[in-house]
This record gives C-alpha cells, structure tokens and sequence, in this order.
C-alpha cells in the first residue's frame, strides 16, 4: 500500500506526466548510450520508487465491467502483477484469471503504437495533429444525426465526457453494446423488482436455483459471486447452502452445483412455472396460471424426470430464503423474457424479494452511472448503417464486426459509413475496418472513475489511474482524445483542462463534499482518493419496487425438432475469454477452459450419445452448419450437456489481434440466425439451430486432461462426501 | 567333434590372427563409412537438442524419461558379455573361451562408452554434468549420496575403467607378439608403448597371472552391482512398475542375456569377415549358445515372478501398469518383447539350430531386439501410467532427435569395434596357443590311456 | 575441509521429515485447499504464472505436454458418467482439485536426485536450487503428483514467450529458469523469505496472514489457506487440528475407526508416505437432493 503523506504531484511528473525521464530500469530498454536517458541513478532515486521493493497502487480492473479494484505491484517504474484491492467490497482483494491478465494487456506485443490513417489492406502512420484535423475535416457538414458513436458500457467521467462530445455534435446517436450483457434479464428484473440488477445475496440464502446463471463463471461479477458463493458453502446457520443449476449446458456454476439439471434448451420458463406449481404455496392469479403446469407436463415437455421437480420444490419449501436466478442460457430465446419473468416470479413466490433479493445502492449522480446495453443497440446501428444513415461512425471498446451474430452482416454496414474512426488498444476485426485507428493508452496508463453496474456493499466509484508510464509513448488516453475533440467546437469551454487528467481531478475535487471529503483540502482530498482508489459512498437505496405479475406471461410450447438442422447450437462463454476481447492474453489462451481443459483452441462439445449416433469421435474435425453459414472445429464428447444441444465457446476465431489471437479457432456468432427476443429486441443467443456433420479429418484435442485423466480410478484423489455424513460445524 | 583342433601351429596362430590387423578389404571401408555416417545421424540429432532443448525430444511431463534410459539399460546391459566371458568363465576354467573373450571384452568396454553418452544426452544440462560426481570442491557442494542415479555415475565409471584395464592387461601379451611382428611405423611404436617391455619371461607371466585373476575378481561383483544399481534407479522409486524387489537380479539376467546374444551375433561375423574358422569353432558356438538358452530361461522366469508378485500383491497400481502393459499403447512392444526373449530361444534348444550359422545369427539379433525392447517397456509404461491418473495415457512418441540417437550408437558402437579389431588383435593369441597346447596334452593323455585300455583289453 | 563439511552438514542436509525429536521451529509452511469452496475457476493458477515468471509455451508445446503450470486444476468426473449402462449426466458436478507440488515433508523426489539439486528447507519446503539442477528428471519420474514441470526450451530465448514488452512484467523476486532445468511449485518462497527477514529484524516471527501465497490471495472463493503449521493459533493449523489430520502419519489415527469419520480433511496418496504439506477438505454433496 501507499505510504500517506506523499505528494501525488510529485509522482506524476515521475511518471511522465511533465515529461520527465522515468525509469524503465533492466530489461530490455535502451541504455545512456542511445542517447536516450531512460535509465536513473539510484544514488539520486526518485521518491516513491525504492530499488527492489515493490510499491502498490490501487486502480481499478478494466477487463470486465465488474468493476473490482486493483492493488497493482509496481517496482522500478514498471507494474509486475495486479493483485485485488481488499479495499473493495465487490472483489475484497480478490482477482478472477481474467483480472490478473491485466498486465497481459498492457505489455501486450501487439498493441497499437502509433495513430494510423488506413487505406484498404495497408496503414500509414500520421501524427495526432492530423489525426484530429482529419476528423474535423470528415465532420464538417455532416449533420448530428449522421453521426453514430459505437462503445462497449462507459461510465463515469468518461461517460460525461462522451455525452458532452456528442452533444457538441448534436449528436443522440450512442448506441452501446455489451455482446454479452444481460439484456433481456435486466429488462425482466426491471418489471419484477422494479431495479434491472438488483443485489443478489448469495451468501444469505440456503437454497440457490439457479436457471443457467453462471455466476462462479462469468456471469455479471463473478468475483463477488465466488466470495459469495464460498460464504453460501459454509452456511446460514450452520446449514451449508445448496445449489441448484438448471441449464442445458453446464457451466462452471453448474459443475459445482450439488444437483446438476439438465433441461431441454429453452424450457426453463415452463420448468419455472412447473416448480410453483409443485410448490403449492402460490395463491390468486398465479396460482391460476400455473395449474395447467402439472409434473406430468412439464417433465414431458422439459425432459427433467418428476422426481427432480418434486426435490427441487421440496428443498425450496424447506429452506428458506432461497434465491432463484436467471441467467444467460434463460434468456437467450425468442421467449427469453417470458423465460425470465417466469423464474424471476419464483422468487416472488418464495418471498425471497427484499430478503435475497434486494435493491442494491446506486451512486448519487445519475450521469455517472453506467450507460448500458446490448444486441438491440448493436442492430439499431446495424439497421442505421445498412440503409446509409451514418456518414462518421466512431468506435470505442466494442468489436462488433467480430461479435455481431453473422446473420446481421455487420462488417458490409459498416462498410457504408462514410468515415469510420477506431479508438482501439490492438488492431481488431472493428479496427481493421476502419479509416483512422486511433491507439489507446491501456488502462493500466489511464485515468478515469468506474461506475460498476453490479454494486455490492454501499455504492463505490472505482478510480482508474496509471501504475506506470506509458510502454508506447505515443498512444493515449481516450479521455485526452475526447478533450481535445470537444476542444475543436468548444474550446473555450474546456479551455481549463490541459488534460483529461486535470479535468477529472478538478470534477472529483469539485465534488470533494459529496464524495466524503468536506473536511480535507483539495490536495489531500485527491490525495487519499488516488490513495485508496475507491470512492465509497453511501449511495442511494430505491426500494424494489417489482410485483409478482404473472399476466402477459405466456410460454411456448417447446419448439419442435428441426428434421434439417436438428440441434440447438449454445454459443458459450468462457470464463477466460468472454467476448473474445482479450483472447490476444496468452495465461488466458493457455489458461484450459474448466470443464473440458482444453487450451488454445475452440471445440464443440456434444453429448457422448448424439456422437454415438452421429459416428463422432473426440478429435473429429466437425462441420457445424446453420442457416447464415458453418464453421469446422473439433468435437469434444461431453456428457455436461443436453442432447439435443452442442455447443461452441465465443471468444476464439479471430482474424485479427495479433499473435495470440489470429488464427486460433472458430467464431460461432458468425453463424448465428437473427432472432430476437420478442419483448426486448435483444439477440436470441440460443436460438439458432444446426446440423454436424463430419469433415473426415481428426485431429488430437489439446488439452489438460488426459485419456483418462478425468476419471480417478480407487484412488481418492478429489474426495467428496454427503451432508449427511460429515459434520461442518467443527470447523474452522 | 573338438572345439579347437590340437594340431594349428603356433606361427599359423600369430599369423592368423595378425593378418585381421593388415590392411582392410573394401568392405571394411564400406562398413565403416555407414557407421560414420550413422554416428552423423546422433550428433546431428544431439546438436539439435542441446541447441534448442530437450523438448524437441518429445517427452513430456509426465514422460520425463524415454529412449536414452532405454538405450543406457541396453548397453550396459550388453556390456556384460564382456565380463561373463573373460571373467566368470575365466574363474571357472571354461577354456572354450579362449578364442573369444577378447572381443567380448572390446564389446563391455565399448557398450558401456556408448551407455554412458546416452547418460549425457538425456541430461536437460550436459555441461554440467560433473555436478554429479563427488569432486571435493571450494563450495562444500556434494552429490546425493542416497541417490541411485549417483551410485549409477560413479559405477559406471568404475566399471568402465576397470573394464579398460581388464581388457588391457588382457591383451598385454599379444601385444608384445603385435610389437615383435610389426615393421617400423606408428604401429610398432604404439605396441612398443603398450607392451611395457613383456618379454615373456616366467616372473612376468607370473605376475601377469596374479594380475589377470585379480582384475578378474574385481570385475566379477562389480558387472553384477553395476546393473543392480541400474536396477535400482527404478526399484528404489515409489513408481508402480518399477518398485519392485526382483529387479537386480532381473537385470543381471537381462544383462548376461543380452550380453550372450551380442556374442553370437559378434562371433558369427568375426568367424566370417576375419576366417577365424580355425579358433571360432562350432563347438565353442555351441557351448555360447546353451549358455544363452539357459540365461533366457533364467530371465523369462524372473519375467514370471515379476508378473506373478505383481499380479498377487495389492498394489493395484501396479497390477494396472501390468494390464496396460499387455493391452494399452505398448502392447506390440510388450508382446514383442516376450516373443523375442521367451518365445524366440526356445529354438535354441534343438541341437540342429545349434551349429546352424544362419539362424542363429538370425535369432541372436532377435534376442537383441527383445532385449532391447525389454528396456523400453521397463521405461516407458510407468510414465503412461502412473500412480497419478490425472496424468494417464496421454499420448506421447518419441521424436525422430530420440531414433536418431538409438540409431547412431550403433554406429559408434560399430565405429569404435571397428577401428578396435584393425589395431589390437581381436582374439587372443596366447590363450589359443595355451587352448592348442592343452589339448593336444589331453588327447596325448587319451591316446595313453587309449593304450592301457587296449593292453587291458587284450589281457583279459 | 569439504569432507569434513559433508560429513558434519550430512545429517543436517538429510535429516529424515518428519520427526519427532527435530520439530520443526519455528516455521513449517503448510496449506489447506478446500474442494467444497473451490470452483474450479482458474484465478489461482493465473496467480501463480504472474507471480513466478511461468513461460505461456503456446499451443504446439502444450499438445506435447509441455506446459509448465505449477498450480494445475484438475477436474474429476463421476466414473459411471456417460460410460454404459452409468448415469447419462454428470447431474452432480465435477470435483475439482487445484494440484501443485505438495511440499512433501519425506519427498520422493529429493532422495534421488543426483545432485541435491531439490531439497528440504528448515521450514519444511522443497526447494528446488536451479543453478545446480543438472535435468536428469528422476525427481520428476519418482513425483508421485506429477507436479514436477521441466523446462524442455529455454523460454526466455523462444519466440513469442516474453517478447521484449512482456519480460518487463517478469518479477525480478525470482529467477526467469532456462533451458534444462526442473522447476515446480515453491511455495512463492520469495514471498516467505521476504516476511521471515522481515519478521527476524523485528526480532519476532511471522504471524498468521501476514504472508499469502500468490494462488491463495487470488483465490475468489478463500478456498486456499496457507500458513505456519508451528504456530498453533495460525488458521491451518487449526484448520489441520480441527481435522485430525497429522503431518508426520502415513494413516490418521480417525481412519482407523470402525465409524467413518464425519471430518473430510484429507491428504492425496498420504499412504505412500510422503508426508504432504497440503491438506485437502473434502467436497461436500446434499444428500437431500
Ligand atoms: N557499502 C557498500 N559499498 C560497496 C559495496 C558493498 O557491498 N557495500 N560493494 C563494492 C563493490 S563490490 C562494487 S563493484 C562497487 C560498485 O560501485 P559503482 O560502480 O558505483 O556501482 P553502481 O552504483 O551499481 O553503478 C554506478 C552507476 O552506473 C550507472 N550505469 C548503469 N548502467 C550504465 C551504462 O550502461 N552506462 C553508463 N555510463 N552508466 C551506467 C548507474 O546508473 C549508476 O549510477 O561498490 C562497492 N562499494
Ligand atoms: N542486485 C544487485 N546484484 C548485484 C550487484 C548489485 O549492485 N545489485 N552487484 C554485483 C557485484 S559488483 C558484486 S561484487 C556481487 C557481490 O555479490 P556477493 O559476493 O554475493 O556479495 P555480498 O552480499 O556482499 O556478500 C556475500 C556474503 O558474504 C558474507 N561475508 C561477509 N564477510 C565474510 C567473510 O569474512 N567470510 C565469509 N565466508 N563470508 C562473508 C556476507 O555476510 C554475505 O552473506 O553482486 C553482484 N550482484
Ligand atoms: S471479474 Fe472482471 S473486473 Fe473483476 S477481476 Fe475479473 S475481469 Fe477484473
Ligand atoms: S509433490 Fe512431488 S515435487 Fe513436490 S515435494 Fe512431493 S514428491 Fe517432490
Ligand atoms: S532434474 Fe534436477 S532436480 Fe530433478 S533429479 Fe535431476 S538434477 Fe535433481
Ligand atoms: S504457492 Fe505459489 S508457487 Fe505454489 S502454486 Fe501457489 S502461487 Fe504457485
Ligand atoms: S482460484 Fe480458488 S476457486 Fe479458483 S480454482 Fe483456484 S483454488 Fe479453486
């Protein structure tokens, strides 16, 4: 930790932000010799840097949007390992694989250097000054509405700074897309607790079911979910906590679940609704609408055996409070919101609300709060592009043109935006698509404040500054970009900030009262905030508000088997990977997927009697078509998953992004059917159906495991024992 | 029918023998240029590895051990003939062994150089492979005393350099013959050099005798520890499959084995490429050859016991390693290596096949394959399959850099009997006129008698 | 003089583990992992590559088996799943085991290396020295884990591995191996040392927590505790005494019960008696559904 009492200023001229030498000592660095004095005698040492002794600043982590806070180590000027920020009450010190690869980011290889102006196939480099001319000139004449910003989820100053930006444009036109957001449960959320995320308290219920929920994995925050998760395991009351997965696929929550339910995919509404009614306890209207839901019905139609129904409602009924989850492999269907609003109604019906289910706290200034979202922007910007609305896109954070689902063609719309600019960290599909690419400072060079969306404790502002000097000296912050465009239409407005750096400390010092700080002078006040880099607030608490509606919730009847193409493919997500923006991370590439360990590569698992049937093997090269396309992976034999299912990790096939990415693996989004949620528009994730086939080829699954790896024979390796017959009150 | 004839001349004898050293047909040339080019292949393959790593190998965790071990095993294995023949045979008076326990010896001496540079290429860091002697040096840093791999190095060399001097003190008189014989040149003053002044006279002979046994003696428990402790490099582990008593004397068998059948094969073709058909008889063949089947049944049922003792203990790791042996990825080798050991000397029991050149060179190369793929299956299966099943059955080959190397040990091997057999006289000069001398002293003995029985005859 | 050093430190280099005339004082560093808290997720192993300068080999290497992850995270599944006529679903999950080197207090793998390259420290590590590694392997086949990770390339040279952006992550606390030399889990030793010197100059011992392991600080669900087995107020050795479980037996005295034991502390192959460091508590199951 940071010792108090130091002056921050200081600091920062040391890490160059007046330009001073800074010291990259060691490895790999030019030495007095060139000329180029990076080197620093220790015999004159710059303050905050002791030879040999590391030094930890807080920051916060920028590979998700969870939000946890950083500890990062840093020695002779350069961050070594970023550890959690105990500080932080959504991550209490603790990082997720993805977190730690942070610094995998940063030092990555490939980043971006030096701002490009591209020209079909090749790039040529030019100079800030004219990268900003060039977007004055593109945007001169051209109207607000002609205007589209595509970004991943802002929030905080950031957010206010792109607001203010577009807004001088005249500008409404910011779409932001999360491929992986839960759009259609935050819109489910919304109409039943009145709040699209509220606080899930693992930890205080007895029983989780959890409708493919992968929040051990990478679901919403997992870190918080994990130290949850552990807490739940221990118990209420000494009675260890149960956990129930539904899902057509297992996830990594799911293979830690004592009861692993494997369902028919898109059926989880009608098992929902089966589960209220074997529970017998709903009254009025609900209970109404359930009767028709009777064991017989619903295992028939969900493929789960009655006598599962019957144990899941009798352990809900039992031990109480539960907490019932929707989660990615719910909503992803064309009925995903009636999925969710049918298992968000179990909650209702075990009166978990306001006792499992809480409202969390927000931050008191709305403007900072994170601006969200998912496909359904994604396919109104698509839908603006393809008729030729846009004549200037501008891209930050998000890679549509290799997440969008193919079937959208995202990559010949965009094609018809006039003049395209990336903001980008590496050279990605989006970015390859672009006429300006423009290279980011990594977050670990950046300042900024977070706003995370899922808030545990009280609300917090996260605070994002630089561990150390920029690696490419010539990349910048996204910050200092947007000022200095804002700067172009306003610059007598924002003439007081040199720097994105000098106007987020005077916005925060402004504030200083708000945000705890009235009694303290500005400086120390800035001080203790980079110090502590969280904000802690008290927050605002607006109490759920959601009712246990069941009218308008209709579920469909499962859908009939396909004869063309009859399996349901499950673009999954890995807990490394995600959406594929940080494939480029080799601990992540070589980091083997948990369930099937495999590393490096995609797969598509399937369940070991539809291979059977279909003549696959482990290691057959399969051809997996649907209507947009096909792709060739391996086939994984997987007994974790419905029959009726395959399934293919996102996050690897990528065209672009350097060399751990290029060339690893298939895209499954890009054969993906456009079909979307009814209610909210977002993209079905799990509707798209295909047929495999085999290519003849084979190949050998690399991966952790071995041939019999997974198996312990006689010996006990992993142990496990029953509740019934071990007692967790004895321990420590 | 005599295993030598009593009537051979002792100047025929020298000059038989000296005339192998003259100067080479084209074939030897040809023979040597494919042993060079093969001893090419394993230096390529080992300055590829020492290059760029072990890992071109392709072992592997949990494969951390492959070929190399495999081949060490092999060789010194092999470098017991030597031993068995000079030695053992020595001791217990067999004079058959006269005429060739001198390449016996050369083949110890140069296994056990080519086992020892299979030690130094499996090593992950060769250069510094000192580490593992016990140099007294300014550190205060010794090897590992309770490690049988240090017993192994310092065995090994034990038993290298006492098999040179075996071999040499051996040769002491012959060489003497070489030194008298020669013609000035380089040759004359190396034989000079190596002689030590042998002049032949009775207190020389005498102290030559009292050196020979004692060497003799010396080598005899150091040939059985050596392999023992080879065997202890894998019966003191705690792996299934290696942990396992029998294993010492398992492989003393294995050696002898191995060593007898690198000996038919090396007599057939001295016999032929040098015309020893004087010295290298039938009946000597014979006799090697019942010797071999003898240790082949020694070894199949030591073999027996390590199955059995497996089979019926209750250690399941082992008795899995076993199965998978007889049925997983090994199984042809494992197979193979019963039919070739077990199956194939049964043939040697049939007196025709005993003097038959042709097969038995035949079946004594087989031996060797058996032999050798014994090794292997020692090596490799407890690795594929462990006590650990996290780490089971992945599958591993190994590289063409490990095929290489096992490739051109050959040739060194070849190179190194090669140039042998054209400097040092590769059957013993002296001991065969001893051989002759013998039995022409018997068959006078026999012809006396021959005659008393007669006159007993006739007076009765 | 370097006889009469082997022969006075012999007994000090080898001194049999672990004993109950020579106790260990005042370290010994031990674990704990619980398998009900862990998911599985990873985190730690990242953990240990940031921390220890692990080499990422890339996909070709690790089809050949040549990865170095010292904390690997292995996963069990029920044997009967998807074999025939056994379950067709693996409905209760995988059983997950973070497994790295189990600081054997009677190491197979020190014995019988040659050149006591690997070896145990006072505070009841084993530690791997190295400059003195000579890549013979046998500590590695005699491992009874397999834990044992052996550099076949010199990462540091190989393209892609630390490209010259990314050695400026490697921690300088400890040592980037090279070619032909053992490695494997060490405990983060460099952290232990830091605290005990630490702890000496203040003239007093390390107390509970002040020092964390990498996998332990990163672990999201604290399934990993680590600590001073000597210190009987340190959270595993009440975590250990709570479990009945002993570092120097090769069976617990609560196994020889005729009643299954309610406790699920547990040590992998401890009956091969290489007296494991690392204790693991059982996964636990609702029998209630
Ligand atoms: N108290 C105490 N004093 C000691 C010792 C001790 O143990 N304790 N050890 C003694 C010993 S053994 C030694 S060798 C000396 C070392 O004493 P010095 O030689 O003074 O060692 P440093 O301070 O390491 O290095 C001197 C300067 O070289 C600079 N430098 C580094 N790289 C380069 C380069 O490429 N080019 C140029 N031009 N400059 C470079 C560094 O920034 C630094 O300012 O100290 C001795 N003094
Ligand atoms: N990080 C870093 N590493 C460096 C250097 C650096 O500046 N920074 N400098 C490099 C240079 S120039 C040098 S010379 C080396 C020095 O490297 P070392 O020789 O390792 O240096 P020291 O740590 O000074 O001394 C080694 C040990 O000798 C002990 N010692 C002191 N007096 C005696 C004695 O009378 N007898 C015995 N037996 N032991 C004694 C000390 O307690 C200490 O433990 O380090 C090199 N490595
Ligand atoms: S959950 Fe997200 S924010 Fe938290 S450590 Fe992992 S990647 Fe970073
Ligand atoms: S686990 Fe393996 S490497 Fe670690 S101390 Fe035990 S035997 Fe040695
Ligand atoms: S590989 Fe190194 S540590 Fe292991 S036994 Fe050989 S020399 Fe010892
Ligand atoms: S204790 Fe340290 S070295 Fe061992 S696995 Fe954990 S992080 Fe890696
Ligand atoms: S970090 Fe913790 S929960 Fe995740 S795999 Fe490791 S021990 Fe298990």
């Amino acid at each position: 930790m940071m010792d108090s009492g130091f002056d921050r200023r200081d600091f920062l001229k040391v890490m160059g932000w007046s330009g001073a030498a800074v010291a990259l000592s060691g490895c790999g660095n030019t030495s007095i010799e060139d000329g180029k004095e990076t080197l620093v005698s220790y015999v004159e040492a710059v303050d905050y840097q002791i030879p040999g002794v590391g030094v930890y600043y807080n920051s916060s982590c920028a590979q998700c949007d969870a939000g946890c806070s950083i500890n990062g180590k840093v020695r002779e000027g350069r961050v070594l390992k970023l550890e959690g920020n105990p500080a932080s009450a959504i991550n209490r010190g603790k990082m997720c694989g993805l977190g730690q690869a942070g610094v995998q980011h940063h030092y990555n290889p490939d980043r971006l250097r030096e701002p490009l102006l591209r020209n079909g196939g090749s790039g040529e480099t030019i100079t800030w000054e004219k990268a900003y001319a060039l977007i004055s000139e593109k945007l001169k004449g051209v109207s607000g509405e002609e205007i589209a910003f595509l970004s991943g989820v802002v929030s905080g100053h950031l957010k206010v700074l792109l607001g203010n930006y577009l807004s001088s444009l005249g500008s409404k036109n910011h779409f932001v897309y999360e491929a992986l957001a839960p759009g259609v449960v935050r819109a489910a959320n919304k109409k039943a607790y009145g709040v699209e995320m509220p606080r899930y308290n693992i930890s205080k219920a007895k029983v989780v079911l959890s409708f493919g929920a992968d929040f051990l994995g990478a679901w919403v925050s997992p870190v918080h979910f994990s130290q949850q998760y552990a807490q739940f395991r221990k118990g209420v009351d000494g009675q260890r906590g149960v956990l129930i997965q539904v899902e057509p696929k297992m996830t990594l929550t799911g293979a830690n679940a004592d009861r692993w339910v494997p369902i028919r995919p898109g059926t989880e509404g009608i098992l929902a609704l089966g589960i209220i009614n074997a529970l017998g306890i709903a009254t009025g209207d609900i209970a109404a609408a359930v009767k028709g839901y009777d064991k017989a019905r619903v295992s028939k139609e969900t493929g789960v055996p009655p006598g599962h129904i019957d144990k899941i409602a009798a352990i809900l009924k039992l031990r109480s409070p539960s907490l019932v989850l929707a989660g990615g492999a719910a909503e992803g269907y064309a009925h995903g919101s009636q999925n969710a609003a049918a298992i968000n109604l179990l909650n209702h019906v075990l009166g978990n609300v306001g006792k499992t289910v809480e409202a969390s706290a927000a931050v008191p200034f709305p403007q900072m709060a994170p601006a969200k979202g998912n496909t359904a922007a994604l396919k109104s910007l698509n839908d603006g592009l393809a008729e030729g609305k846009y004549k200037v896109l501008f891209n930050y954070a998000a890679n549509p043109v290799f997440t969008a689902p193919g079937a959208m063609k995202f990559k010949d719309n965009m094609a018809k935006a006039g003049f395209k600019v990336a903001f980008a960290h590496y050279m990605d599909e989006t970015a390859l698509q672009a006429d300006l690419v423009l290279p980011l400072e990594s977050a670990l060079e950046d300042w900024g404040t977070q706003v995370p969306e899922y808030m545990a404790e009280g609300a917090q502002i996260n605070i994002l500054q630089p561990l150390m000097e920029n690696v490419h000296p010539n990349t910048r912050s996204i910050g200092d970009i947007l000022l200095a465009l804002l700067k172009q239409s306003r610059a007598e407005e924002y003439k007081n900030y040199e720097d994105f750096y000098a106007y987020l400390r005077s916005a925060l010092v402004q504030n200083k009262a708000a945000l705890g700080g009235h009694a303290m002078d500005e400086d120390a006040f800035w001080n203790e905030t980079l110090t502590k880099g969280i904000i802690k607030l008290v927050g605002t608490t607006a109490a759920l508000s959601g009712k246990a509606g069941i009218s308008g919730l209709k579920l469909p009847a499962p859908a009939e088997i396909d004869e063309q193409y009859p399996l349901q493919l499950i673009p999954s997500v890995n807990i490394s990977l995600r959406d594929g923006r940080h494939t480029n991370q080799p601990w992540l590439q070589e980091s083997p997927d948990p369930l099937t360990t495999i590393v490096w590569d995609s797969w598509m698992e399937i369940h070991p009697k539809k291979a059977a049937e279909l003549g696959i093997v482990e290691g057959d090269i399969v051809e997996i078509t649907s209507r947009i396309g096909s792709i060739k992976t391996q086939a994984y034999l997987f007994p974790g998953i419905h029959p009726d299912a395959i399934s293919v990790p996102i996050g690897q096939g990528h065209e672009a992004m350097g060399r751990y990415a290029k060339g690893y693996g298939v895209n499954p989004l890009k054969i993906m059917d456009a079909v979307f949620d009814r209610e909210t528009g977002e993209l079905a994730m799990h509707e798209t159906r295909v047929k495999v086939s085999k290519t003849g080829q084979r190949v050998i699954v690399v991966k952790d495991e071995s041939a019999a790896g997974a198996k312990q024979i006689r010996e006990k390796i992993a142990g496990r024992v029953y509740t019934d017959n071990v007692d967790l009150t004895k321990e420590v | 029918m005599k295993d030598i004839r009593e009537d051979i001349a002792w100047a025929k004898i020298n000059q038989d023998v000296l005339k192998s050293l003259e100067n080479p047909r084209k074939l030897y040339w040809v023979i040597l240029f494919v042993a060079i080019a093969m001893l090419g292949v394993a230096l390529g393959c080992e300055v590829y590895q020492y290059n760029v790593g072990m890992g071109v190998s392709n072992m592997d965790n949990p494969h951390m051990w492959g070929l190399y071990i495999a081949s060490f095993i092999f060789w010194i294995g092999m470098s017991h003939s030597g031993t068995l023949l000079s030695a053992i045979l020595h001791l217990m008076h067999a004079d058959w062994r006269k005429p060739i326990y001198r390449f016996a010896e050369a083949m110890t001496t140069f296994s056990l150089m080519t086992a020892g540079l299979f030690v130094a290429v499996h090593l992950g860091r060769v250069w510094q492979i000192y580490y593992a002697l016990p140099y007294p040096n300014e550190r205060g840093a010794w090897p590992n005393f309770q490690s049988p791999l240090l017993w192994d190095a310092m065995a090994i060399f034990t038993y290298l350099s006492s098999s040179i001097i075996f071999l040499y003190v051996g040769m002491i008189p012959d060489l003497a013959i070489c030194r008298d014989r020669m013609h000035e040149g380089w040759r004359k003053k190396l034989y000079t050099l190596l002689s030590l002044g042998w002049e032949g006279t009775d207190r020389q002979w005498r102290n030559f005798r009292v050196t020979y046994l004692t060497v003799a003696c010396f080598l005899i428990p150091l040939a059985v520890s050596v392999h023992s402790i080879v065997a202890s490099d894998f019966g003191m582990s705690q792996q299934p499959g290696w942990h396992i008593t029998s294993f010492p004397p398992y492989f003393v068998a294995g050696a002898l084995y191995s060593g007898c059948a690198a000996i038919i094969t090396l007599f057939i073709i001295l016999r032929y490429v040098f015309r020893f058909e004087e010295y290298m008889t039938l009946p000597i063949l014979k006799k090697i050859v019942r010797l071999t089947f003898a240790i082949a049944m020694v070894w199949t049922y030591l073999n027996a016991v390590e199955f059995a003792s497996v089979w019926y203990s209750h250690d399941q790791a082992s008795k899995d390693v076993l199965i998978q042996k007889a049925s997983g990825t090994y199984a042809p080798f494992w197979w193979g290596m019963i039919f070739c050991g077990s199956v194939v000397p049964l043939t040697l029991a049939f007196k025709r096949i005993q003097t038959n050149i042709p097969v038995l060179f035949a079946v004594s190369l087989l031996l060797n394959l058996g032999m050798w793929l014994e090794r292997w299956m020692i090596v490799a299966p407890t690795f594929s399959h462990g006590i650990y099943p996290w780490t089971w059955d992945h599958d591993q080959w190994p590289s063409f850099v490990q095929w290489g190397m096992v490739f051109g040990s050959f040739g060194w091997f070849t190179l190194l009997f090669m140039v042998f057999c054209k400097v040092f006289p590769s059957v013993s000069m002296y001991e065969v006129k001893e051989m002759v001398y013998h039995r022409s002293q018997e068959s006078k003995r026999l012809e006396e008698t021959g005659k008393f029985a007669a006159a007993g005859k006739g007076a009765h | 003089m370097s006889i009469s050093n082997l022969l006075e430190n012999w007994s000090k280099f080898r001194h049999t583990h672990p004993v109950d005339d020579k106790p260990h004082d005042p370290y010994k560093w031990a674990m704990s992992i619980d398998l009900d808290a862990c998911s599985g997720c990873n985190a730690c192993s990242v953990a240990c590559y940031a921390e220890n300068n692990l080499p990422v080999v890339g996909k070709e290497k690790y089809a050949h088996g040549q990865v170095m992850h010292w904390m690997r995270i292995e996963h069990y599944w029920d044997e009967d799943v998807g074999e025939e006529g056994g379950r067709e679903f693996p409905d209760q999950g995988a059983q997950f085991l973070p497994m790295m080197c189990q600081q054997c207090e009677a190491a197979p793998c020190e014995t019988v290396c040659p050149v006591g390259a690997t070896n145990h420290t006072e505070d009841g590590l084993n530690s791997q020295i190295y400059n003195r590694c000579i890549g013979s392997r046998y500590c590695s086949a005699n491992c009874p884990y397999k834990v044992r990770y052996f550099n076949w390339f010199n990462y540091p040279t190989t393209d892609n591995v630390w490209p010259a952006e990314m050695v400026q992550q490697l921690n300088p606390d400890v040592t980037v191996r090279g070619k032909g030399v053992m490695e494997k889990c060490t405990f983060c030793v460099q952290r232990l040392r830091a605290a005990e010197v630490t702890a000496k100059s203040e003239g007093r011992l390390v107390h509970d927590g002040e020092v964390q392991t990498a996998c332990q600080q990163a672990c999201p669900t604290s399934a990993i505790s680590f600590g001073n087995l000597v210190d009987q107020e340190s959270r595993v050795h009440r975590q250990w005494r709570a479990q009945q479980v002993e570092l120097d037996k090769d069976k617990q005295a609560k196994d020889d019960h005729e009643e299954p034991s309610e406790l699920r502390g547990y040590r992998i192959l401890e009956n091969m008696r290489p007296y494991p460091s690392v204790m693991y508590l059982e996964r636990v199951r609702e029998s209630a559904i």
